[in-house]
């Protein structure tokens, strides 16, 4: 057997060989992003060159900015956490509280959409946005959003809001179970009506749950690619995420500057990591379930 | 306030969780739903609560059918075993919280929130959180809240279960007594027997959602109408024989393998009246069984267990292939395997039909002993 000394020193290896390994790579990304060159993990030459993104358009000014095309993503991600949020809240508590025709069959539909592959989708999606893009008013138009339908942002953001929610509404119906139906009935006892016990007593105690849902939300939204990918038109186009302005680097006709790929990309995540950083231990709370509270 | 059930019935889909229940509860009595879990307590005070609708019958509050009033409007405070208090919130607002719905003016609020956490002395606890809170200070702190609206009718649901037993002693006393000074219409809910024989000043016993009986704690202590009352009231709880009855020239006898017993004469006449008259059920408490010598004694019977509670022993003792407990005052200086001469108090012994369970001293008022 092990003795007992031994056995955390076994747990670090164990952990510190992979994670060494995503590190390397984090590295390298950064000592690429401010060289010239690499040979492995060394640089050949310091630059800030490949940063020039940050103040003018590598590809031509007709194109937009990276600001613009961070704006965008910012907006995308902020659009898709608030509806996620306030759909699967409300959508939670009723899955949790209330007894109705098709709860149980509503239920198990969620997850199996849950755990259907999205790509399969792609191309009935496609014509829906189609559609949406023909309604008057929300369709084009929209300001900042463009609108909800093809090639615009508010669109992207619909679909992802689609494919995330049924995820989203089982996390807030696990945070509502968690809550005791003693503190709803006292506080209807105490004389809140329903919508009041849900607003004022229900929902300040599944706040981690909610902080979790947005960050867990925000971040699916920050990195997406596959979704934006393919209801965006115009790679570099207006409507365009920081995961597609990333992309214009590689194509097959120019050499791809691997540097400024790195320094895209990790300007990308540098937002990422200062979010993390802050919110971690909200984050495991997604998995760890409710606050237990008073009792 | 007066409380009235009425054919009350509560059906989860095919689960009749209250059966036809009718009760009354006068203004300003202190009330026990008392039986196992699942038998359709807890449902009934949701019921009077507003949480639960019933599915048929009424209740009224002073003559006035309450079914369709939703909880709030109601007037009613509640504990609930859980305690049920807000986390986010600290004991202040909690207490304050039925005021604040009702839109009570802040001075006043404020007033009165004091007023009732320091009747339960708690005080100098108003803006901690429950989490900073013992057990027992949260359990204060949902009494207050439930007394704060000033309520024309009190509910406890097993409000004392999560507190370790020499709390739980005293917050019975405490409990008591508030509701005593606030003559406040008081429903408790328990399955603790000492608890709701203590409190109460009449205990409703239930079963299966069914209504087993309602009197006073002596009254179903004594006189206990059904089997399941009479095993369920007491503690340690009463032994149950099965006998044969047996009319002779000079009276009545009851008769089991090992023992044969003369009972009285209008124990006898009761159960001779009864449909099922050979076969009975002798219930006896362990405090009407006593150790004598052999001259005196009804049976003899081996020690089994000898179990010490301090003041009395409760020894089991076995004989042919039935078993029977007593009490008997400490220190019991038989030994285990040892053979003793028991005689059993006959005013005191219960009969029951066996197939209805019911007392056959039931009908004519009861005993006369």
């Amino acid at each position: 057997m092990l003795r007992p000394k031994l056995k955390p020193v076994l747990a670090y290896l164990v952990l510190i060989v992979p994670s060494s390994l995503i590190i390397l790579g984090f590295l390298w990304l950064l000592i690429t992003s401010f060289s010239t060159r690499v040979e492995g993990l060394q640089s050949l030459g310091w630059t800030l060159n490949n940063w020039r993104f940050l103040w003018e358009s590598p590809f031509g000014p007709q194109y937009p900015s990276i600001w613009a095309v961070t704006l965008n993503t910012l907006v995308m991600s902020l659009i898709m956490t608030l509806i996620v949020v306030v759909v699967s809240s409300l959508t939670g508590y009723a899955l949790s509280r209330m007894k109705f025709p098709g709860r149980k069959g509503f239920l198990s539909l969620t997850l199996i959409l849950h755990a259907f592959p999205s790509v399969t989708l792609l191309i009935p999606i496609y014509f829906v946005l189609l559609w949406i893009a023909k309604i008057p008013l929300i369709g084009r138009d929209v300001p900042l959003l463009g609108g909800f339908g093809y090639n615009t942002i508010g669109g992207v953001a619909l679909v992802m809001v689609a494919f995330q929610l049924p995820f989203g509404i089982w996390i807030m119906k696990g945070f509502f179970d968690n809550i005791s139906w003693d503190m709803e009935r006292s506080a209807l006892i105490d004389g809140a009506s329903r919508f009041k016990v849900w607003w004022q007593i229900i929902m300040p105690n599944i706040k981690p749950g909610i902080a979790a849902l947005s960050i867990f939300s925000f971040l699916t939204a920050w990195n997406a690619y596959l979704i934006p990918l393919t209801f965006t038109a115009g790679r570099a186009g207006k409507s365009a995420v920081l995961s597609l302005y990333l992309q214009n680097f590689i194509s097959e006709s120019v050499m791809t500057e691997w540097n400024a790929v790195a320094a895209v990309g990790l300007f990308q995540l540098v937002p990422v990591v200062l979010f993390f950083l802050f919110t971690q231990e909200a984050l495991l709370n997604i998995y760890g379930g409710g606050k237990k509270g008073g009792v | 306030m007066k409380i009235a059930l009425e054919a009350l019935n509560k059906h989860f889909g095919k689960v009749k969780a209250v059966d036809s229940l009718d009760l009354e509860i006068g203004d300003g009595e202190f009330v026990a739903l008392l039986g196992p879990s699942g038998c359709g307590k807890t449902t009934t005070l949701l019921m009077l609560a507003g949480i639960y609708k019933p599915t048929s019958g009424h209740i009224c509050f002073d003559d006035r059918v309450v079914n369709h009033l939703l909880p709030k409007e109601r007037n009613i405070g509640m504990v609930f075993q859980s305690y049920a208090l807000y986390p986010h919130m600290t004991t202040f607002d909690n207490i304050a919280y039925p005021l604040k719905l009702k839109r009570v003016r802040r001075k006043e609020m404020k007033e009165r929130v004091q007023r009732s956490a320091d009747m339960m002395g708690i005080g100098d606890l108003l803006d901690r959180r429950p989490a900073q809170l013992s057990g027992g200070q949260q359990q204060r702190v949902a009494l207050a809240r439930a007394l704060v609206k000033e309520p024309a009718i009190l509910l406890f649901d097993e409000p004392l279960s999560n507190l370790d037993a020499k709390l739980r002693l005293r917050m019975r006393g405490e409990i008591k007594r508030l509701q005593e000074d606030l003559a406040v219409t008081a429903v408790y809910v328990t399955h603790d027997q000492v608890e709701a024989m203590t409190m109460a000043s009449r205990i409703a016993v239930m079963n299966y959602g069914v209504l087993q009986t309602y009197g006073a704690p002596n009254q179903l202590y004594d006189h206990p109408d059904t089997l399941f009352v009479a095993g369920f009231i007491g503690a340690p709880p009463m032994n149950f024989l099965e006998m044969t009855f047996k009319e002779r020239d000079d009276g009545f006898y009851l008769k089991s393998q090992a023992l044969e017993i003369r009972i009285l004469a209008e124990q006898g006449a009761l159960a001779k009246q009864d449909s099922i008259p050979q076969r009975v059920i002798m219930g006896i408490r362990p405090e009407n069984v006593s150790i004598v010598a052999e001259r005196d004694g009804d049976f003899k019977a081996e020690v089994y267990l000898i179990e010490p509670l301090g003041r009395e022993d409760l020894v089991t003792f076995r004989f042919v292939d039935e078993e029977i407990r007593a009490l008997v005052s400490a220190p019991f200086d038989g030994r285990i395997g040892e053979t003793i001469c028991l005689k059993l108090d006959k005013e005191k012994a219960h009969l029951f039909n066996p197939e209805t369970e019911v007392s056959v001293l039931r009908t004519g008022n009861g005993r006369s002993s």
